[in-house]
């Protein structure tokens, strides 16, 4: 069994501000491992640890995104791959799930592709669908859990509106995961992040992935940014405390009011 | 031999502030302080899911093998924690560094693979009641047992106190007076006639277990002895003073800045006369923005200490002092603004500052006091100066007088080290160094020189250190707006120092003018970095 995870590099959001333009301010701001890919990643080390499998990590950033490989090799995974070259800079998420499926085929064979939800500087959730478009195999977004049934078929948990799915699927598959609330990303310990320095961490440019470099970094993204802003702030909402028979009656009026009911 | 790379230091700096986030939140920090009681099992537990002890255990012996660099980073972070915590752990490495230092390669491979195995908890045992920065009183005795003409074992007899870990450690490394002079000793904790006190009722660091111990006829096996070679015991204490000292000075870095940043969070969300204390000049320049340059002076002089010592092991015994006085006063003196800075809030113990200005203090004591650092940097440097004729400071302000960039505050250091030789010339013209006051003085200004030296250059080098939050034009300014301000003391309290112990004033005029000058720009850059640090800790 091999596992593939893609993981991406973010600034902190939690800790991350905005300028008045609408841009991160990103000075002191920490970078690290996407939660939901780390969460990604917490899922295929389960499945190692019952069946081992072979997990391998791929990422694409600058060179600083090797810390995030290092994190997961440290973690237990076997291998990683950065995709790092200025060819790739600039990429939207199809030149990215472009540049990334074809890692990915380079890097096969491969049962299972894990990705995060979405990466929470940029909450697009594209890149892993569209990898799993780009490569033709089967996708499940949004899981909060997989559990491998038999040797080549895989249940997974889907959150849907009001609940959960579980759906049965044979492999290969990708499935793009979101972190449950209640669960504690796990980090290594100092031993495992010192052995993991002699783990095969590999880079590679669109070279090494035989990658058009017209279909990748801005020029190769169909996507274009026209405008970021900060959406307007909601006004304060006006709070009723009458009896319930004078405040639906007071809505009803307010609703007529706004041609929301005749 | 594999060493630790930078990245894997980020991240075990990361895994630690996971585990603390995780395991050890301030109420239940806040708890145990109350209690005046961290369980061992908890420390141990600390051991066993980071493996954070193994970082002085050879390779070899399951360990990693770390250095200076690995071992400062970790003892930030762990400053930045709980100062208790980071006491019981640093306890463990520096009760296993006489048998790094001094011991037989049989004693490392039998001490080490157990400590690596069973997590053992180790406490370093050489304060006496009689024998605190003076050694030399040392009244713990270790006798030959000799049979058949072989000493086979010794008797040990007396007794020792604040000894971290003292109740709860596993393995005590002991200092005791052998008939060849002091010598280290290996005494398990189940030892017949080995007995501990009760833990003592400390200001701070409550988490961290200190206690008496008592020997009553302790025998223990000739073997025990480090090094198997009696009176080695001070030439390998003192091997280390310069590397554990350094230790502490990042453990105040951490508890400093800790304390710090809890402050700005608080003045980014409280709001007085309509807006947050973190917009107020005043608040800012004075409770905040200075201890945060110190923060990063510290780091660089930290930093550039623990490179050398990768690289030569052991000595650099005046540079340990510089970090462990600088870094524990700077963090000292920023808990107890931090406090200020909450107001009423800041003297409760709801807030975790109130928490770090009593634990701080010890950063202040042990290891040696302040002043015994004033003394040993004092010696260390007055020899220098007396070596170089002089030259040793100015040989510094050549240095920074060839920096060509402008905005590193260079020109300002240079007239300050210029000035710091001249006041210590006029010590020695007039015999000044005969009063201790003096010396001790001495030593507060070559230390803050040294430090404003180390983070100058660091901002020449155009590169941050591990660690540091900022960019180099933050540096920069820091290092500017300290270099401005180091060197304005040194001329006013030179002058002073040097004028209060004389009949007739000294006609130096230790570049006063000049370095007055230098001041202009300094309320400018303040408020540069006041903006940088509120942004920064804004949410």
């Amino acid at each position: 069994m091999d596992i593939i995870v893609c993981l991406k590099q973010v600034p902190n959001t939690a800790k991350v501000k905005m300028n008045q333009d609408g841009t991160l301010l990103r000075a002191g701001v920490p970078s690290i491992l996407n939660p939901c890919d780390h969460f990604a990643l917490a899922k295929a080390l389960e499945i190692k640890k019952k069946t081992g499998a072979k997990v391998k990590v791929l990422s694409m950033g600058p060179s600083q995104a090797a810390e995030v490989l290092r994190l997961a090799l440290a973690l237990g995974a076997d291998e990683a791959y950065l995709l790092c070259d200025k060819a790739f800079a600039g990429s939207d998420t199809w030149a990215t799930a472009y540049a990334l499926s074809r890692a990915v085929k380079k890097i096969a064979p491969f049962n299972l592709i894990l990705c995060g939800q979405m990466a929470i500087d940029g909450d697009t959730a594209q890149t892993g669908p569209e990898i799993a478009g780009q490569l033709n195999i089967p996708q499940i977004t949004f899981c909060t859990d997989i559990e491998l049934k038999q040797k080549d078929t895989l249940l997974a948990t889907k959150l849907i509106e009001g609940g959960h799915q579980i759906l049965e699927v044979s492999l290969p598959v990708l499935i793009t995961l979101t972190t449950p609330h209640n669960f504690a990303l796990p980090y290594p310990n100092f031993k495992a992040i010192f052995e993991a320095q002699q783990k095969p961490l590999f880079t590679w440019t669109p070279n090494d992935i035989e990658a058009d470099v017209s279909k990748l970094g801005i020029s190769g993204s169909p996507t274009r940014v026209v405008k970021i802003y900060p959406p307007a702030p909601k006004q304060k909402g006006q709070v009723l405390t009458l009896s319930a028979e004078e405040t639906a009656a007071k809505i009803v009026k307010i609703l007529q009011e706004h041609k929301v009911v005749k | 031999m594999q060493k630790i790379d930078a990245l894997s230091r980020k991240l075990m700096a990361e895994s630690l502030r996971h585990y603390a986030k995780e395991n050890l939140p301030f109420d239940t920090l806040r708890q145990y302080d109350g209690e005046n009681y961290f369980p061992p099992q908890k420390v141990k537990e600390i051991y066993k899911d980071l493996g954070i002890n193994l970082l002085l255990i050879p390779q070899e012996y399951g360990g990693l093998a770390s250095s200076t660099s690995d071992i400062y980073r970790v003892c930030q972070e762990l400053g930045r924690i709980d100062l208790g915590i980071a006491t019981a752990i640093f306890a463990t490495f520096l009760g296993s560094d006489p048998i790094n230092v001094g011991g037989t390669e049989e004693q490392k491979k039998y001490w080490f693979t157990k400590m690596a195995r069973e997590n053992l908890l180790v406490a370093y045992g050489a304060t006496e009641a009689d024998a605190g920065s003076d050694l030399v009183a040392l009244k713990t005795r270790a006798e030959q047992i000799i049979k058949d003409g072989k000493i086979t074992h010794y008797k040990i007899n007396g007794s020792k106190m604040w000894i971290s870990n003292g109740e709860i450690a596993d393995l005590y490394t002991i200092l005791a007076l052998t008939p060849g002079g002091p010598s280290w000793f290996l005494v398990p904790k189940d030892t017949p006639g080995f007995t501990q006190l009760k833990h003592e009722d400390k200001h701070g660091i409550r988490l961290a277990n200190t206690a008496g111990l008592c020997f009553e006829n302790v025998i223990v096996p000739a073997e025990n002895l480090i090094g198997l070679k009696e009176g080695q015991g001070f030439l390998q204490a003192q091997a280390v003073f310069g590397y554990t000292r350094l230790m502490v000075g990042a453990l105040a870095l951490g508890a400093g800045q800790e304390a710090i940043e809890n402050a700005i969070v608080y003045a980014n969300n409280r709001v007085q006369a309509a807006s947050p204390l973190s917009h107020k000049q005043g608040y800012m320049h004075k409770l905040i923005v200075p201890h945060y340059i110190k923060f990063e002076a510290a780091r660089a002089f930290i930093d550039k200490t623990a490179k050398i010592l990768d690289i030569n092991n052991h000595g650099q015994a005046t540079e340990g002092a510089i970090a462990k006085y600088y870094a524990s006063r700077a963090a000292n003196s920023a808990a107890d603004d931090a406090i200020e800075a909450f107001g009423g809030f800041g003297y409760t113990k709801d807030f975790p500052v109130e928490k770090i200005k009593r634990d701080v203090k010890i950063t202040c004591i042990y290891e040696g006091t302040s002043e015994i650092m004033e003394m040993t940097i004092y010696r260390g440097r007055w020899q220098e100066h007396l070596k170089t004729r002089g030259n040793f400071y100015l040989d510094m302000a050549r240095e920074m007088e060839n920096i060509k960039e402008t905005d590193l505050g260079a020109k300002a250091l240079a007239l300050g080290l210029k000035a710091l030789s001249e006041v210590l010339e006029e010590c020695r013209l007039n015999r000044l160094t005969r009063h201790q006051y003096i010396t001790f003085e001495l030593g507060r200004l070559i230390a803050n020189a040294e430090v404003a030296f180390a983070l100058v250059k660091q901002a020449k080098s155009g590169q941050v250190v591990e660690g540091c939050p900022f960019n180099i034009n933050i540096i920069k300014t820091m290092a500017r707006v300290n270099a401005k301000n180091v060197s304005l003391d040194i001329a006013l309290a030179g002058a002073k120092l040097v004028n209060s112990a004389l009949e007739i004033p000294s006609e130096k005029d230790f570049y006063i003018t000049e370095i007055t000058k230098e001041s202009v720009g300094l309320v400018k850059d303040m408020d540069a970095l006041s903006i940088v640090l509120r942004d920064m800790f804004r949410n």
